[in-house]
């Protein structure tokens, strides 16, 4: 028995060597393309997460007048209190609105200048239990029809400019990922296919001794399956050089405050590591299982 | 050991190979196929290990049912039937050594096996001295030695053999058949198509002479014509 692997091991390291070429260019096809499958799982999650912690939980902004009276406040207090739609609120009243406005225009004095705390719109920002935002959009509505309401904000715009950026790009990214592991599962096949026309004598004699066709299947499909394991092996480092630069740049940037939540975890990273070398081994066996079965009718 | 019966083979382009075909050959018997090119000879053999298809009747090999078996048995088929060729078919990157080893490692022997088994086919066909030595090193009767070795190291019930005397001198040809007759009185039963007839006048065995397809003559103790 561990002859026979022996044998397969020994068979499948020289057909690799062998064919050092088309198997470098099959290993680096393999691991561009899981790459890029990897970037895409990436920043899937980190939209996700990005648009789940957005101010904890999907939010809409009720502004009051500021002149409304108080009777028009508590109403809209009592329905935030009594509803079943929204699980959490809190107030942010003037002079919180006014410190919030320095704080995010403290480079532009002249606008702070110009207001004061008495005309900021005192608001309330709600947590709704249903963070759909076709709910929330109907519950802006309503909200925006009430006395003493000057508008409603809701913060599905911007978490949609996220996910619609994130999904194009994870969208891009996964279209060229289809075709580049389809592209690395010919390439295999054509590795393999080669390293097949180079033993074409060796399989003869084999059938014509009675080898079983497993036997003489099995280097080949491993040569395959090798291929696209190192090739999902080298995409791995490449996947936390994404998580480190590509997204911590997201998280650092100023220019776009919605993205400081664009994370993952590190575990994420491994989980994604492990599905790209069960991807990669997959495309490899799947890529020269064809070639076998189609050019050498074993 | 072999039976045909009403066997017939066409290729594509009615190109007819073999029609209504029936002998049947036993243990340990040593038979010469011969006929012109084209006649069926090779079609003959390669229906016995399988290689192809019969269209019509039915081949029997050590009381298997070649046609009806289904394609993953064929390997254990094929390893009670060594094969030699008119071209010897060895591996031209292994040596003498390695090429009959390679026979017993691809079906899966123990390595104490091929360790055994392997010096003792060398002596048996003479080359233990060439063990080291690769196939483009020796000359054709020494291939077809070796080829031979390779053929019978596994200890098969049946050699068949394609024109294994064809690219030889006369004077090889006559070792290479001592080597056959060998093997066959060993209990081997040899299935051997040839156009040389020197060897089939003075061996006197079996002759099954074809033409067009046809068996048009099957003498135990025959010539070539």
């Amino acid at each position: 028995m561990l002859y026979r692997l022996w044998y397969y091991v020994r068979e499948t390291f020289t057909s690799l060597w062998r064919n050092l070429s088309l198997t470098l260019a099959a290993i680096l096809t393999v691991a561009i393309s899981l790459s890029l499958v990897g970037s895409s799982m990436l920043i899937r999650e980190g939209a996700a997460r990005a648009t789940a912690q957005f101010q904890e939980g999907v939010e809409f902004i009720v502004f009051m007048r500021a002149d409304a009276t108080s009777d028009q406040d508590a109403a809209i207090r009592t329905v935030l209190d009594t509803s079943p739609a929204i699980s959490g609120y809190g107030y942010v009243d003037k002079e919180a609105a006014y410190a919030e406005f320095q704080q995010l225009f403290s480079d532009k004095p002249e606008l702070v200048e110009s207001v004061t705390a008495e005309i900021m719109p005192p608001s309330y920002r709600i947590v709704p239990a249903n963070p759909d935002a076709g709910n929330v959009a109907e519950m802006a509505r309503q909200f925006g029809e009430q006395p003493g309401v000057k508008e409603v904000a809701t913060a599905t715009d911007a978490i949609r400019q996220i996910e619609d950026f994130s999904n194009r790009v994870s969208q891009a990214l996964l279209v060229a990922a289809v075709v580049l592991v389809g592209v690395s599962a010919l390439l295999i096949l054509n590795t393999v296919f080669t390293a097949i026309g180079a033993r074409r004598q060796e399989i003869e004699v084999m059938k014509l001794v009675g080898a079983t066709n497993w036997f003489i299947r099995i280097p080949f499909m491993l040569e395959g399956t090798i291929h696209g394991l190192i090739g999902a092996a080298l995409a791995v480092p490449a996947l936390f050089v994404v998580d480190q630069r590509v997204l911590a740049y997201f998280q650092e940037s100023d220019a776009v405050p919605l993205f400081r939540g664009f994370a993952v975890p590190e575990g994420f990273v491994w989980d994604t590591s492990i599905w790209l070398l069960i991807i990669g081994g997959v495309v490899g066996m799947i890529g020269s299982a064809v070639a076998v079965t189609r050019y050498m009718d074993v | 050991m072999i039976r045909l019966e009403g066997v017939s083979k066409v290729y594509k382009g009615d190109v007819v190979a073999l029609r209504n075909a029936t002998a049947e050959i036993q243990r340990g018997e040593f038979v010469f196929l011969v006929g012109p090119s084209g006649s069926g000879k090779s079609t003959f053999i390669r229906l016995l290990n399988r290689e192809e298809v019969a269209d019509e009747g039915r081949i029997t090999v050590a009381g298997k049912d070649v046609g009806e078996m289904s394609s993953w048995k064929v390997p254990y088929l094929r390893r009670q039937i060594g094969y030699i060729f008119q071209d010897y078919k060895l591996l031209p990157k292994k040596t003498v050594f390695e090429n009959v080893a390679f026979g017993l490692e691809v079906i899966g022997r123990p390595r104490h096996a091929v360790r055994e088994q392997v010096p003792a086919i060398l002596e048996l066909v003479g080359l233990s001295r060439k063990a080291d030595r690769l196939p483009d090193e020796l000359s054709g009767g020494e291939q077809q030695r070796v080829s031979i070795a390779r053929a019978f190291v596994n200890r098969p019930l049946i050699l068949l053999a394609d024109e294994p005397t064809g690219n030889l001198d006369p004077a090889t040809s006559v070792g290479i058949m001592r080597l056959l007759d060998r093997i066959n009185r060993s209990g081997t039963t040899v299935v051997m198509a040839t156009h040389d007839r020197g060897i089939v006048d003075s061996m006197r065995r079996r002759v099954i002479e074809l033409d067009r397809g046809v068996i048009k003559r099957d003498e135990s103790q025959g010539v070539y014509e």
